[in-house]
């Protein structure tokens, strides 16, 4: 069964982005909303093969998507949620 | 209580209960056990974990009336009695932390790697973590 | 879906929690209940009075409330422990909030096909 992973916590500030990445699975996903948007900045960003971020969250923070970086809306989000089996939130 | 056949989904739901937090500085520690003991009492499958500053909720020898706290860790055995018996530990977690060698409150706790520790949470279909 | 919320009223990621709940409701989900616990029972205050020109978190709750009939269970034991009460004389929970207990959150739990904890 897959997770999907609500990152809200930037990693400059708590290591709550380190224990999700810790516990990632084959098949999960991991979406970056509120501060965790701020973890597209952060070195540990390059451990992850793909990663989503609410896109309204990042340009309220003017924070730039980048390549490799997928922007998703907050509907793509709640099609997430039932894509998965289940929700954890890192917050 | 209403039984639980008229609903969104059938599914037998498998509780896991994520404690990140140190005890007492914030009340996660204690809220995240009182879910538990809940979730205990009514039967359904739960299991907890602790992981990060989670772990620091486990060692023994605390003494939280020393700082005006409620000493709720003393409720932590309790827990078999409510069938919450599977209890998980980041190694990693205790490694970082030098307590590797430590005693703690739960006679039974499972000490996990990073790859066990995940694996037993994924298989879990509702996460709480505090 | 069953939703716990844990954040206050005036925190920006309640807004993100709302955004959220609008939306999956306006997406036809099926949001059995919102439960709100630790510091989220604080949304249930009558008496917030947030400034004009701020997101106005409790109004949006009693509009999604009476849209949807959402319900929304505050878990008492730690609404009493953040002031909130429902004495006669001291009923400070505004209206269309459920005063329930964690036992709630353990039927919803167990009812919803998802679980999201914001």
């Amino acid at each position: 069964m897959t997770l999907l992973h609500l990152v809200r916590k930037s990693a400059f500030e708590t290591s709550d982005f380190q224990q999700c990445i810790d516990t990632l699975a084959s098949g999960d996903q991991v979406v970056l909303l509120d501060d965790g948007c701020y973890n597209i900045r952060h070195q540990l960003i390059n451990k992850l093969t793909e990663v989503m971020v609410v896109k309204v969250h990042a340009d309220a923070r003017a924070i730039a998507i980048q390549a490799g970086t997928l922007a998703i809306s907050m509907d793509d989000l709640i099609d997430l949620t039932f894509k998965h089996n289940s929700v954890i939130t890192w917050q | 209580m209403t039984p639980v056949n008229e609903v969104d989904n059938q599914e037998q739901k498998m509780v896991a209960i994520l404690n990140s937090k140190a005890p007492f500085s914030s009340t996660n520690g204690k809220d995240a056990l009182d879910l538990a003991l809940i979730f205990g009492s009514y039967e359904q499958v739960t299991s907890l974990f602790f992981q990060g500053d989670g772990v620091w909720q486990l060692i023994d020898n605390q003494d939280a009336t020393l700082i005006q706290s409620k000493d709720y860790l003393k409720t932590f055995p309790a827990l078999e009695f409510y069938d919450i018996d599977n209890i998980y530990l980041c190694q990693h977690s205790l490694n970082e932390r030098g307590l590797t060698d430590s005693q703690f409150t739960i006679d039974n706790v499972i000490v996990l790697n990073k790859l066990k520790f995940s694996e037993r949470l994924h298989q879990h279909n509702v996460l709480f973590r505090f | 879906m069953a939703v716990i919320i844990t954040t206050p009223p005036n925190s920006n990621l309640t807004a993100t929690a709302l955004n959220y709940i609008e939306l999956a409701l306006e997406q036809g989900v099926n949001i059995l209940g919102v439960f709100f616990y630790q510091t989220g029972v604080l949304n249930a205050n009558e008496y917030i009075a947030l400034a004009s020109d701020e997101f106005q978190t409790t109004h949006k709750w009693q509009l999604l409330h009476q849209k949807y009939q959402l319900p929304l269970h505050l878990c008492y034991t730690a609404a009493e422990k953040n002031g909130l009460s429902e004495e006669k004389d001291t009923n400070n929970i505004a209206a269309h909030f459920t005063v329930s207990g964690l036992g709630e959150l353990v039927e919803l739990t167990s009812a919803a096909d998802r679980v999201v904890q914001l």
